[in-house]
Order: C-alpha cells, then sequence, then structure tokens
C-alpha cells in the first residue's frame, strides 16, 4: 500500500492535531506517518497531506492521552515532541497509537522493543536531560529595574518544563528567560502566573546591547568567579573532566567561565 | 554575639580564604530533600539535587561550601587550618553569610549553603555561631533552598538540635577509618566524641519521622539525612577497613552518604605520606564504586574483599571483578532472571535491569533492545544470554573475560575512568606495568 506522510507545524499542537488527522483518516496506521515541517526531499510513491494546527483538535487529543495512557506518559509524549530532533512526529504518533490499541496504559513507555516507543522514549529522555541542565546552569542577572534575566541556548524546547521550576523557587521575583535559538521568552511576574512570549525576534536585534545591569550585579558575579576559581582543588585538576560534566555550549552563557 | 574578624578585610578576600579552606571538604549533594516554595520567601528543593557548575578539577558545585572561619584551636596533621599552620585567617560575620547566600541563589548559582567551620575557641561558641547564622537565614530572609551544615563534634547536644530543626542535612566527618589513625592525625580528636552527634543526628531522624506520621506540619529534622567523610591514602589502612568501616556506618548510623577523600598533603608534613604522583584518584574511585554495589546493588563489602585479599583490583572495577570471580552463576538469561541478579551483571545498572523488568513484560528481548535500553553490551556480552543465546561465542573462562575487558580499556574503550585523560598521574597503560595490581586474578 501507499505510503503517506502528513505534515505539520513544529509545536505541541502542530504534532497533536497531525495525530488527530491521522485517526481521522481511518485507514489503519501502518502506512500513515507524521512529518513534522516541509521536507527537501519528496518520497516519490508517497502521497502527502497537511494538516493546521487546531486548538480544539489538540484538546481532544490531549484530553484522550491524559485518560488511556496517563499523565506520566503524557508527560512523556510531551518532552519528545518538544525534541529538535525531525522525526519525532513519527515517534510519537505511532507510540500514542501503540500504547492506546495495546491496551498499555500507563506502561506505554515500557514497550521498548517496538522501535517508535523506543525513540520516543530516546528524545523524551534527551529533553529531560537538557531541561535538567538548564535548571542547574542558567544563570540570572540582575538588570537596573531589579528584574531577573538569563539567556539560554538549548537544542530542544525546554521552556515549558523550565519555567515551573523557577516560578516556584523565585515566586517573589520578577524573572525573564530568554530562548535565544527560538526566540521564544519565558516571563515570571512577581507573585504571578508565569506565561511564553515568542514570535518577537525583530524587536530583539539590540536587546544585548541595550540590557543594563544593577550596581550590584558585577560585584556578585565577581564574587561567584572567584568562589568557582578557588574551590577546586589543585591537585586533582581535570579540565576533560569538567567537560564531560558541563558541556561547553552550556559554559557559553554562564558568568564563571566568561570573565578570564 | 561578638565576632572576631580582621576589621580591614573586604567581603572578596574572605571568600577567598574560606572556601579555598571548605575545598577538601567533598560533600557536594544537595539531593534527598523536597520543598516547594510556601510563597513567603525564596527557594525550594529537588529531591534529586541540582549541580549548578563545575570545578576545574571536574567535581561540582552545588552549595555555596565555605567555613565560617578558618581559626581552629585544633592541630590535625591533615588539615590546612591547622593551629600550627601559619596561613592567613578570616571569618565571616553571620550577616556576611546570609546576604552571599541570598544573592548567589537568587542568581541561580548555588542549590544553597553548606557551612562549616574550624573550632574558634570552643566547639560550642563555633556551634553557635553556625546555629546564629542558619537561623537568620531560614527566619529573617525566610531562606527554603538546601542548608547543609556540619555538627561539631564536642558541642552541646542542643545546638545540634537546634541545627538540625534549620538544616536539610548535617555531617559530623569520621576523618580516618580507624580510632587509631584517627588519634595519630587528630589529636584533639577522638571517635567517640565523633560517634555522639552522630547518633544523636539518627535518633533525631529517626524520631521526627514518627512525628511527621503524627502531625503533617511537624518541623523537619535533617530531612535529607546525615553524611560523613574519610581520608583514605594518608594511612596505610587497606580498602577491606575502609569499607567496612562505611557499611557499617550505613547499617548502624543509617547514614545517607559516606565521602571518600584522596589525601592531599597539603601540610607536607613529614609524618605523612608524600603524595608525588599525586593523590590516589583511582582507588578513591574504586571505593565509590564499591560504595555504589553497597548501596544500591545488594552487595555486601564480605562478598567483594577478605581479609586475605583486603584491597580492590585497580585494573578492573570491583563489580566486574566479583563477576569473573563468580563465574558459576552465570551466564543470565536476560529475559528470565530476577531483578537482584540482573544487577550483579557487569554493564547492568540500576535503570536497564528496571527497563529490562518492565519491557521484558511485553515478549522477550534481543541484544539490539538491551542495547537501547541503556545496557553496556561490550562489558555484558560474556555474562548474559538472550533466549539462551550469547551475543557472540565466547568462553566463560576468568582469563579470557579479563584479558579483553582490560584489552578494551588499553584500548581507551573500556571503562570510562573520570582522570585518567587529562595528563593526571593515573594512566590506564602504565597499570599494566606493574605486574602486582593483576596479582589477585592469577594473570599475567
Amino acid at each position: 500500500m501507499e505510503e503517506k506522510y502528513i505534515i505539520c507545524e513544529d509545536s505541541l499542537e502542530g504534532i497533536f492535531t497531525a495525530v488527530y488527522d491521522a485517526y481521522a483518516l481511518r485507514e489503519g496506521h501502518d502506512h500513515l506517518h507524521v512529518q513534522v515541517g516541509e521536507t527537501d526531499n519528496y518520497r516519490l510513491f508517497a502521497t502527502y497531506l497537511h494538516s493546521q494546527p487546531d486548538f480544539g483538535k489538540t484538546e481532544k487529543v490531549v484530553r484522550t492521552l491524559k485518560e488511556r495512557l496517563g499523565e506520566h506518559v503524557y508527560g512523556s509524549i510531551c518532552r519528545a515532541a518538544a525534541s529538535d530532533e525531525a522525526d519525532k512526529g513519527d515517534a510519537v504518533y505511532h507510540t500514542v497509537v501503540d500504547g492506546i490499541t495495546g491496551g498499555h496504559g500507563e506502561r506505554t513507555m515500557d514497550n521498548l522493543r517496538n522501535p517508535y516507543v523506543a525513540r520516543a522514549f530516546a528524545l523524551a529522555r534527551r529533553t529531560a536531560n537538557e531541561v535538567h541542565h538548564e535548571l542547574e546552569f542558567i544563570r540570572f542577572q540582575e538588570l537596573k529595574q531589579g528584574v531577573l534575566y538569563s539567556r539560554i541556548g538549548p537544542e530542544n524546547n525546554v521552556m515549558p518544563f523550565v519555567m515551573p521550576h523557577f516560578a516556584d523557587r523565585l515566586s517573589s521575583e520578577d524573572f525573564m528567560i530568554h530562548d535565544e535559538n527560538r526566540g521564544l521568552f519565558g516571563v515570571h511576574p512577581a507573585r504571578g502566573e508565569w506565561y511564553l512570549v515568542s514570535g518577537v525576534e525583530q524587536g530583539t536585534a539590540g536587546l544585548q546591547e541595550a540590557i543594563q545591569y544593577s550596581d550590584q550585579e558585577m560585584e556578585y558575579q565577581e564574587l561567584f568567579t572567584i568562589f568557582h576559581k578557588t574551590i577546586a582543588i589543585r591537585e586533582r585538576h581535570n579540565r576533560r573532566l569538567q567537560q564531560q560534566m558541563l558541556p561547553l555550549r552550556f559554559q557559553d552563557y554562564m558568568v564563571e567561565f566568561l570573565q578570564k | 554575639m561578638e565576632v572576631k574578624i580582621a576589621p580591614q578585610m573586604s567581603l572578596m578576600d574572605k571568600l577567598k580564604i574560606l572556601a579555598d579552606a571548605a575545598k577538601y571538604d567533598v560533600s557536594c549533594s544537595s539531593s534527598g530533600s523536597s520543598r516547594k516554595n510556601d510563597g513567603t520567601g525564596i527557594g525550594n528543593t529537588v529531591s534529586a539535587g541540582l549541580c549548578h557548575s563545575f570545578g576545574a578539577d571536574g567535581r561540582c558545585i552545588s552549595l555555596l561550601k565555605i567555613l565560617f572561619t578558618n581559626e581552629c584551636i585544633y592541630d590535625c596533621r591533615y588539615c590546612i587550618n591547622r593551629r600550627s599552620n601559619d596561613v592567613p585567617r578570616a571569618s565571616f560575620t553571620p550577616d556576611e553569610v546570609c546576604n552571599l547566600t541570598m544573592e548567589f541563589y537568587r542568581r541561580n548559582y548555588i542549590e544553597g549553603l553548606f557551612l562549616s567551620s574550624g573550632i574558634l575557641y570552643s566547639p560550642n561558641y563555633t556551634m553557635e555561631l553556625i546555629c546564629e547564622t542558619v537561623h537568620r537565614l531560614r527566619t529573617l530572609h525566610r531562606f527554603q533552598g538546601y542548608i547543609h551544615v556540619k555538627a561539631i563534634p564536642g558541642a552541646d547536644p542542643l545546638l545540634i538540635q537546634r541545627a538540625g530543626y534549620l538544616a536539610d542535612r548535617m555531617s559530623v566527618n569520621l576523618e580516618m577509618a580507624t580510632a587509631e589513625g584517627l588519634h595519630e592525625m587528630a589529636p584533639n580528636k577522638h571517635r567517640k566524641t565523633i560517634l555522639k552527634p552522630m547518633r544523636q543526628i539518627q535518633n533525631g531522624i529517626a524520631e521526627n519521622k514518627n512525628e511527621l506520621i503524627l502531625y503533617k506540619h511537624a518541623p523537619r529534622f535533617c530531612e535529607a539525612g546525615q553524611s560523613t567523610q574519610m581520608v583514605v591514602g594518608a594511612l596505610p589502612e587497606s580498602d577491606y577497613q575502609v569499607m567496612s568501616v562505611a557499611e557499617s556506618l550505613y547499617e548502624k548510623f543509617s547514614l545517607k552518604r559516606v565521602y571518600y577523600s584522596a589525601f592531599v598533603n597539603v601540610n607536607e608534613d613529614k609524618q605523612l605520606p608524600s603524595i608525588t604522583a599525586g593523590p590516589p584518584l583511582l582507588r578513591e574511585h574504586r571505593l565509590y564504586q564499591a560504595d555504589w554495589l553497597l548501596r544500591f546493588y545488594g552487595f555486601k563489602v564480605d562478598e567483594l574483599l577478605t581479609k586475605e585479599r583486603p584491597n580492590f583490583n585497580m585494573a578492573i572495577d570491583p563489580k566486574a571483578d566479583w563477576a569473573v570471580r563468580h563465574l558459576e552463576v552465570f551466564p543470565v538469561e536476560i529475559n528470565r532472571a530476577d531483578y537482584r541478579l540482573l544487577l550483579r551483571v557487569p554493564g547492568i545498572g540500576v535503570k536497564s535491569a528496571r527497563r529490562i523488568i518492565t519491557a521484558r513484560r511485553f515478549g522477550s528481548l534481543t541484544f539490539d533492545d538491551l542495547k537501547k535500553m541503556g545496557v553496556v553490551l561490550k562489558r555484558a556480552l560474556y555474562f548474559i544470554t538472550c533466549s539462551g543465546r550469547m551475543m557472540y561465542p565466547t568462553k566463560l573462562d576468568e582469563t579470557y573475560i579479563v584479558q579483553n575487558l582490560t584489552y578494551q580499556n588499553q584500548m581507551g574503550k573500556g571503562e570510562k575512568l573520570p582522570f585518567l585523560l587529562d595528563g593526571t598521574p593515573y594512566r590506564q597503560t602504565s597499570l599494566f606495568d606493574e605486574g602486582q595490581m593483576l596479582e589477585g586474578l592469577n594473570v599475567v
């Protein structure tokens, strides 16, 4: 039978809408694929369908996933969908199919024999690992107005998973996290609810230059840099190990590595 | 409260001196406590712990690790801050510690505070200073992040109890594995005075658990438990002695963690071994590996070491070492073996063992599936079968397996060691030049 590809937008809403559309076709799932974003390399004997993100369809999928597979699996699927890998759409779609048709429920992600589940599991784990790293390595800088500001450059879309942690931890602070790779801002007003702002790339051109730090900021950066340097034991110096634990792509955003 | 400080010293200078003085304390974890922010202040804790940075030595930096003061009335041989050393001395004020902690924490530099101290005037005086500082941090600043404080041996039990209700974790350092060793190294310290607060904290935690069952909002006492550390390589104690002490600390004192610290001769004391080859990092690494085997893999010290074989094999890790000496239990069938047996297979860890157990309910597993689950096949393949077949035809023979495992090491593809990489003293190849390393294995 002919392969069919559903092309969708690169977002949680886009992927879930595509999953809905795939089910709506009622043609079985074996020859259906969900693809995130356009491809440069179309296959000859395949049909391509386009799916537009739809809020209503997304909600239905979310409700079904939570009811049939449980919150835990739903969380893993969201993390897999936040990955930056091209095949995430298909992995998510067929994992959902396997969980629902197989009736695996809360154990859906345990079926690692299924290649799609194994792939979704791996993608979710990668996102979760990067989220964990960002919780550790994000550095806030205090601006003149008292707002805490942080730049990050993650591979996966970690923002929705990073924000709740800091919203709880720094509940009485105004803070903002800026994902440079996606032009995405996570904003938290003190004692308020956090939200995401996207699509403001044009306005951020002069952002770095316009930033003014508070009077104390440089002092604390310097104090921490000194602390960071002092706490290492000379007889045990091991840069390779340091780099293994703290990859360079994070170091570019961390105050203790900027002042050399 | 009056605190002795050098008035002209800047905060920067103090931080330099007191972080430098604290760096030999190994404990860095911020795990074991899980607490949401209550809306009145700053901070929460995450049960898995977070490492906010890594130093040039590759050790994690999770807490603002400082001494309150490096003035000390004791004269321990191994300690840089001993009374007889001529080093710059400094003391923080409680407010300075609080401000540093708060400002670092807001910027997500740290997960909390690790406060230790030299003994200023007396154990009680020092413990009171620590309590006062932490109390201020918790009440005045409403700090709800992680706090680890030292219990000063010899301090009044009431002060230790007070600290326990403010901190997430407390620790008392055992310093040396044997009581005689401690006496030799630290003439002012005694095993008894170290074990006393340790027992008190253990009992405090146990009582607190009962209170929490009755009253959900009872104040928490050392939620993240207690830890300790031992210096290894300063005295000729064996790995067997060290691990036996660790085992009894876990069993009899319910410790969360025991840390091992490779000896660094900071004082160039004549009675201490000189470590021209650098600190015994490989030995320390083997001790940590064995420590994990005790805590998560169901091993007992007597299975790993004996009086006749008191030290770990430096060429292969303790688990592989156990496996090659117990080939009668192998090969293990992945699709049938129970969790405990899976954990005994080199190359299978806690996570992959759990994944195997859950995944095989859906059908039998292949070597390819295992690979995806995170099993390190190049180590495991000698010890396992999938549906009755081995991955490659191999011999279930001690010499053969050891040769293969160590050959991988030589090729740089075997065991991942954290410190062979950077011009540091231990090189895998040099291990094989020294024949005695392999004696325990009867391999030449």
